[in-house]
């Protein structure tokens, strides 16, 4: 726990200082202005809510995964990371607060959907069922932040993290049904799908909005922790393969 | 060697030097298995939405516009181009050397326009008949001309941004991302011009994509080539006014960092 406030506090100090990590926070209200102007100009404004809930999805993912991708390689480059190894505090629970610090700023992006919503087309997001909206953009932050670890783990052994960071937002955009539900999916591809956490977060967000109750709200949003939790577990033990790989074959420091 | 004999050189050796740069980034089979999946699911992920919305035509309307797009995002990376050259250490020694620096920023990122044609019409012919979409042959052969016209187009619009950024490197990467979104929002790609306040679709007109969208829209909707060749023609015309403001302003860009020490690591 020590470990991942400790990564946590880190995190928050260096985005202070550079804050490049929240730029999809810039580009959550246009695509929140994209998304409307689409179900509007097809006479869909039943599908409103959906748009404004898209970009808070998309901006988490992306904030996660871009800066997961670039965290261990960063600290690599720095030559940080020998010392970090050295010392007995579990890397990957310091990458889990490090993405969780970011992954809680990227919920801002509810706010600016929210405000942009209102300020251009006069839409507001409907708080049909407040607390389990709220508890959603929680769990969702946290499974984010899980599944991240496991990406950054992984990344380490690519030639090059950016290839992948950046091929991997619109298949789990797509395959998370984030903006349109994974029933509307091809039906060989909706298994992949209901394995995918995002999807799950996204039908319970889009449920929130709606006015009818929400069918087995805690056990979907245990589910939305458990395939996080399993994520992140999966990333501690491949990042431990893949650190003890490094030190035996001495690649820790950068070339 | 004659002045344009050692600028022709000059752009040779920059555009190997790019093409060696994006061979460190992508093997062709993670072009493949990663750029080329990550394209279809951006075009996917849009006529799923005309999909949900049940309507055919604004499906395809979604696949038209988003496919293009991608024509226009690989375009605009070269943007990226600067930076890529002062991480190197590489921008101080390129602008005192005696080729202007915008020779080699447009030769060497000139492969990214190849790329981002290439990637939207892959884009195009493959999401298009995973959709049902009709590609009316031979009639669909003029889209890759105009396919290539718009990535033209915003490659020499990033070019642009890259003098921009050539003096504000921090907001490098801002400039990109917003780039990209802005694009898509403003350029007829999810909605028709018709639906923009005034003095947006006035504005949509002198960006990339939007004329050549509309002359690849105008082919898909069997439209007369006389309309087709005019938006073609605007988009060109586009794309030749952006590339004379970057070498405007490039050189002297460059030569206000040289002025004021700005071209190191420090900005």
């Amino acid at each position: 726990m020590r470990a991942f406030l400790a990564g946590f506090g880190l995190e928050l100090r260096i985005v202070r200082a550079a804050p490049d990590a929240l730029i999809p926070l810039v580009t959550a209200p246009l695509f929140a202005l994209i998304f409307l102007s689409i179900v509007r100009q097809s006479g869909r404004p039943d599908l409103q809510a959906d748009a404004l809930m898209a970009p808070v999805l998309m901006t988490l993912w992306w904030i996660a995964l871009q800066n997961a991708g670039n965290m261990i390689t960063g600290d690599r480059w720095q030559a940080l990371l020998e010392p970090l190894l050295a010392t007995p505090a579990s890397l990957a629970s310091v990458l889990l607060g490090r993405i969780v610090a970011l992954t809680c700023l990227g919920l801002v992006s509810f706010l600016e959907v929210w405000a942009i919503g209102e300020l251009v087309y006069g839409v507001s997001i409907p708080f049909e069922h407040p607390v389990a909206l709220g508890l959603t953009l929680l769990v969702t932050a946290l499974a984010t932040a899980g599944v991240s670890v496991a990406f950054a783990a992984v990344f380490v052994l690519t030639r090059n993290a950016y290839t992948f960071t950046n091929s991997l937002s619109y298949p789990l955009y797509l395959l998370g049904g984030v903006l349109v539900p994974v029933a509307i999916l091809p039906g060989w591809i909706q298994p992949v799908s209901s394995a995918i956490f995002m999807s799950w977060s996204a039908d319970l967000l889009r449920a929130s909005l709606k006015p009818s109750p929400i069918d087995d709200l805690w056990q979907r949003l245990g589910l939305v922790v458990l395939l996080g939790a399993i994520s992140f577990l999966i990333g501690r033990a491949l990042l431990f393969h893949v650190m003890q790989r490094m030190r035996v074959k001495g690649e820790l420091a950068a070339a | 060697m004659t002045a344009l004999a050692t600028t022709v050189n000059v752009m040779h050796h920059a555009f190997r030097a790019g093409l060696a740069d994006y061979r460190a980034i992508f093997t062709w089979k993670s072009w493949l298995a990663g750029w080329m999946v990550r394209v279809i699911a951006q075009v996917a992920f849009f006529a799923l939405l005309g999909e949900r919305i049940g309507d055919d035509q604004k499906t395809f309307y979604l696949l038209v516009g988003n496919s293009i797009l991608v024509a226009a995002l690989t375009g605009v990376f070269s943007l990226n181009m600067t930076t890529a050259e002062r991480w190197a250490g590489t921008l101080p020694l390129l602008v005192a050397s005696p080729s202007s620096p915008i020779i080699v920023f447009s030769a060497r990122g000139s492969y990214l326009a190849v790329d981002g044609a290439l990637s939207a019409l892959a884009a195009l012919f493959i999401a298009g008949p995973m959709f049902g979409m009709d590609l009316p042959w031979p009639r669909v052969l003029a889209v890759v001309p105009l396919t290539a016209l718009v990535a033209l187009a915003s490659y020499c619009f990033g070019t642009f941004l890259a003098g921009i950024v050539f003096r504000f490197r921090s907001i490098n990467s801002l400039v990109v991302l917003t780039t990209h979104v802005s694009l898509m929002a403003a350029c007829g790609v999810n909605v028709p011009l018709s639906d923009y306040p005034d003095a947006l679709e006035w504005f949509s007109r002198v960006l990339p994509v939007t004329n050549g969208l509309l002359a690849i829209r105008g082919v898909f909707e069997g439209a007369d080539a006389a309309t087709i060749l005019r938006d073609a023609a605007l988009e060109a015309a586009v794309a030749g006014g952006w590339m004379t403001l970057a070498l405007a302003s490039f050189n002297q860009l460059a030569s206000r960092g040289r002025r004021d020490g700005s071209l190191d690591y420090g900005a």
